[in-house]
């Protein structure tokens, strides 16, 4: 089942395992992030947003706890579990590889037709 | 890992509660919605704006709900539940599906355990595809045998065989020891295991040497003997153990599952022990089997046409009277141990397999139809939004659930197949009683039925449910339902042939059951009885035991006759002889061929008047006779009809061994004669008779002999009665007890056993075929409920409606009926081999097997007739 959908779906696990890093964040706060990080690039779509949210909690990468958000209301806040720390260490590598190879192959690619 | 199977499991477990997604979801849109009125849009748009952003917030939710594990489970059992109602809603429908895969999957896989026995069994012989039986056949044997006189001429020029080898029978024996015991011994020859590929699991084969006349004994012994008898001793080779009474040293023990090629059972191999220089010589010589290992690349046939030369040699050796009827046939092994059986079960895998493929085609109609019938609420699904892939696994998991209470339904249904098959058995069936569903045909029954099930749910879901199914009649195909009612057509052709079998066999059986058998076996209880080698070596010794127990036996309570024989009737188990050599005293010898056969018993005095068998002339045997030095015979009415026509046979001899020397073939005298007994068997023809007296002479004794007691007790009774008189006189003696309608009643079993087979396979056939049409007349019904409600609002009696089903359904059965009664009448003529007093072409019973079908094709196109009375015209036009 190698589809695109997969593709994208694992590099979004990816992106919010790495938004968590640092502290816990709401969901808002992720999309944000994401969003601020990238440059406007990537917009996390929040149709997918929580899916995936939900997904990796089901799966025990993240946690959720309910706190209160910077404007003091009360917000679900995602926290990186030790679990999650070794997936995020696992897809990263998974990443660098695959971009890496990627790479190798458009750069050739590029030398080619010239 | 562990941490996350544990998250896993929790939340498999909990669910989590819908509210927290909601709060996060609004708190999400309020941060939105922040976001936007800081960047200076006004509060209502900045709200609109957030939330065609943020989408359906019902996708979102459903899509988080789909993250959760085990979600799928909770899908599937929503449909599990949803396929149970269905089934639950539908109990004629779910019914008829369940009851087509049990008998279909049931009876295949019952008769698959019984055919893989006979047919697939493997031998426990190495390399066991080589092995053939050879010999000769002759119409007093039908199964192959050899003769000591050709067999050694064969074995030295045969060039088919890489060796040949013989047994000469099985014969009981007595181990006389402490604790002696009666066993079967079988002589083979020195060749015999080497031939078979079978060796000693604990010492070794005989030596040719020790397979001489005189030769020291030695002797192999069973496993199972090994271990009650000698506790598995593994110096067992070398122990002296005494056969009756003679020492002998046991040489080896044969393997666990040895058996003897002619499925004898045998608990010790002796060596033949033939004098092979007189046996050569010898005219016939010694009656013995023979077997043989095909050299690699040598068919069974090639062997036989190799091995004509040696046959010719031994015709010549055959009395003149036997040439024209001997022949010899060389045979796989396999094919001679179960002689008739083996056609018999291809015809059966054929029948069943033929059954299981009906019922798999019934099952996709029946899913059709239901399917036809369900199109509404489908689309009504379809248009609440269930995905298409949805709608197909609600459709497959139904009907896997409905095959799966059919294999289960399947294995309890063999299972049950199963005992039956082996309790209504003939003891000639090998191997039935050992057969146990195994692992391998539970299996097979599984997988069909499990496998089957994606089939017809494909089958029944594929089907696209169209879009104007929910404001107009369906489109399934008409032409399909085309293909279904040729099928049904064909299956009533068929049942209808096996129910013109069942009642031919019925009807056949009924008649073996009623016929005269020229005796009277009320109050007769028999025993039989053979005396062990040790305790009566001499005739002396076995007359005096027969004697003393008739004359124990005579006086007691309530005994109206006591005989001795060596035999009984009708069961066939009697001496044989050919007529031509019987001979009238001073008349020549019959000369035109054998003149077929005569069978023959030794008897006492009152033996006809145990059995109530009438003399028709002269006074029979009686105590005169019995003292006296002449020897007396009593001749039946069609034997003395024969040798002495239209004249009175009374007082005249004759002699019964014409051809031998003039010593072995003493003159009788003809003391009575004895209305016709059925001798041959139930169904087969009857032999010519005579009965010769066992006077009061050794002579005329052996170790066997059959007690007959007639008495007013109960059979149980005199049954311990008679046990307690063996046991006075030799309570070692085995005795085998019954009472003679019971061993008549045994002699019924295998065309008791064809007629319930087939008429299982009837009942079987006729079933599915109901169940068929039913399934193709519902789907009909389903497709015309439009037209019917068009007649109905129209003014349509509901008498018009149903006969209207009524001739839908006829369309089909009766084209099937025609045809079924043709292919029968014209099969019929086969069967006539095993049918008794009823004709081939009966007309009473082929009339009321056809009516049986329609009478029940009747009832089963009644049932959607009566629904479809039910359609109120307003819904149906409505829906129009």
């Amino acid at each position: 089942m190698a589809t695109p959908t997969d593709l994208l779906q694992g590099t979004l696990d990816l992106l919010i395992l790495q938004t968590l890093v640092l502290e816990p964040k709401h969901g808002w706060g992720i999309a944000q992030r994401i969003q601020q990080v990238s440059g406007d690039v990537l917009q996390v779509g929040q149709g997918s947003l929580y899916p995936a949210l939900y997904r990796l909690e089901y799966k025990g990468w993240i946690q959720s706890e309910w706190g209160n958000s910077e404007s003091n209301r009360r917000a679900k806040f995602y926290k990186l579990t030790a679990a999650g720390k070794k997936q995020l260490a696992a897809e990263r590598a998974t990443w660098d590889r695959l971009s890496a190879a990627i790479g190798l192959v458009l750069g050739k690619t590029e030398e080619a037709p010239s | 890992m562990i941490v996350e199977f544990s998250t896993w499991l929790r939340y498999l477990l909990f669910r989590k509660s819908p509210k927290e997604l909601d709060d996060e979801v609004q708190f999400h849109l309020e941060q939105s919605i922040a976001a936007k009125m800081i960047a200076g849009i006004p509060e209502p748009e900045a709200r609109r704006q957030a939330l065609i952003e943020f989408g359906s917030v019902d996708a979102t939710r459903e899509e988080c709900a789909q993250q959760r594990p085990g979600w799928w489970a909770g899908i599937l059992a929503q449909d599990f539940r949803y396929a149970l109602r269905g089934i639950r809603r539908n109990p004629a429908f779910s019914l008829a599906v369940v009851l087509t895969l049990m008998l279909g999957i049931g009876s295949s896989a019952a008769v698959f355990t019984v055919v893989d026995k006979i047919l697939f069994r493997p031998l426990p012989y190495s390399d066991d595809g080589r092995l053939v039986s050879v010999g000769l056949v002759a119409p007093i044997e039908p199964q192959e045998f050899m003769l000591g006189g050709s067999y050694y001429e064969w074995q030295d020029n045969q060039k088919p065989f890489v060796a040949m080898t013989s047994e000469t029978g099985v014969e009981p024996c007595d181990l006389t020891e402490v604790n002696a015991i009666r066993l079967d011994c079988a002589g083979v020859e020195s060749n015999f295991l080497p031939t078979l590929g079978v060796t000693p699991v604990v010492g070794r084969n005989f030596l040719p040497s020790e397979d001489r006349p005189n030769a020291p004994k030695v002797a192999l012994i069973s496993y199972a003997l090994w271990r009650t008898r000698f506790a598995r001793d593994p110096s067992i080779a070398g122990k002296m153990i005494r056969i009756d009474g003679v020492a002998t040293e046991i040489v080896g023990v044969l393997p666990q599952d040895f058996e003897m090629p002619r499925l004898q059972t045998a608990d010790v191999l002796l060596p033949e022990s033939l004098d092979v220089a007189a046996q050569r010589r010898a005219d016939p010589g010694r009656p013995m089997w023979a077997f043989a290992r095909l050299k690699p690349g040598v068919t069974a046939e090639q062997a036989k046409a190799q091995l004509e030369p040696l046959f010719q040699y031994s015709l010549r050796l055959a009395p003149a009277p036997f040439r024209k009827e001997v022949h010899y046939t060389v045979r796989p092994l396999r094919d001679r141990q179960f002689h008739d059986v083996h056609r018999a079960a291809w015809i059966l895998l054929g029948l069943v397999m033929a059954v299981l493929l009906i019922a798999c085609a019934n099952v996709a109609s029946l899913l059709t139809a239901r399917r036809a019938g369900r199109q509404h609420e489908t689309a009504v699904r379809a248009a609440l939004g269930a995905s298409r892939s949805r709608l197909l696994q609600a459709a497959i998991l139904e009907s896997f659930v409905l095959s799966a209470f059919g294999a289960l339904a399947a294995v309890f249904w063999a299972e049950a197949l199963l005992h039956l098959f082996v309790a209504i058995a003939p003891g000639g069936m090998p191997f039935l009683s050992t057969a146990r569903i195994d692992a391998r045909v539970l299996a097979f029954t599984l997988s069909i039925g499990l496998l089957s099930a994606p089939g017809f749910g494909l089958v029944s879901g594929l089907g696209r449910a169209p879009a104007n199914a929910l404001t107009s009649r369906g489109g399934l195909g008409m032409r399909r339902a085309g293909l279904r009612q040729l099928l049904v057509t064909t299956q009533i052709a068929a049942s209808l042939v096996l129910l013109a079998a069942g009642a031919l066999l019925t009807r056949s059986f009924w008649n073996l059951q009623r016929q005269a058998l020229g005796i009277n076996d009320e109050n007769v209880v028999t025993a039989t009885i053979s005396l062990g080698q040790t305790a009566y070596p001499t005739p002396e010794r076995q007359m005096a035991f027969f004697e003393q127990l008739q004359r124990n036996l005579r006086w007691g309570p309530g005994v109206n006759a006591v005989a001795l024989s060596d035999s009984l009737p009708p069961g066939g188990s009697h001496h044989d002889q050919i007529y031509a050599s019987l001979r009238v005293e001073g008349q020549p010898r019959y000369t035109s061929g054998t003149g077929g056969n005569v069978a023959w018993r030794w008897v006492t005095p009152e033996y006809f008047r145990t059995l109530n068998i009438p003399l028709i002339a002269g006074s029979g045997f009686t105590d005169d006779e019995l003292a006296s030095a002449n020897r007396f015979v009593v001749l039946s009415r069609s034997l003395a009809e024969r040798m002495f026509p239209g004249q009175d046979p009374l007082g005249r001899q004759v002699h019964l061994a014409s051809g031998a020397p003039i010593a072995q073939d003493p003159p009788y005298t003809v003391a009575g004669v004895a209305a016709d007994v059925k001798n041959g068997g139930l169904a087969a023809g009857d032999e010519p008779e005579y009965y010769r007296l066992r006077r009061n002479r050794p002579e005329d004794w052996d170790q066997w002999a059959v007690v007959l007691v007639k008495s007013g007790l109960p059979a149980a009774t005199m049954e311990r009665w008679m046990r307690e008189q063996v046991a006075v006189l030799d309570p070692a003696l085995p005795i085998e007890q019954g009472t003679l309608h019971e061993r008549i009643a045994k002699l019924a079993d295998q065309p008791r056993f064809e007629m319930l087979l087939v008429g299982y396979f009837a009942c079987t056939g006729l079933v599915l075929a109901v169940i068929g049409l039913y399934g193709v007349t519902s789907f009909l019904m389903v497709q015309r409920k439009p037209e019917v409600g068009i007649r109905m609002a129209l003014g349509a009696s509901k008498g018009n409606i149903v006969r209207m089903v009524l001739a839908s359904a006829m369309r089909m059965v009766l084209p099937g009926t025609v045809a079924g009664l043709t292919l029968a009448l014209g099969l019929s003529q086969t069967w006539s081999s095993v049918l008794f007093k009823v004709g081939p072409h009966d007309a009473a019973t082929f009339l009321g097997a056809t009516t049986l079908l329609i009478a029940v094709t009747v009832i089963a196109s009644l049932i959607p007739a009566i629904a479809a009375t039910r359609v109120d015209p307003m819904t149906t036009l409505r829906v129009d």
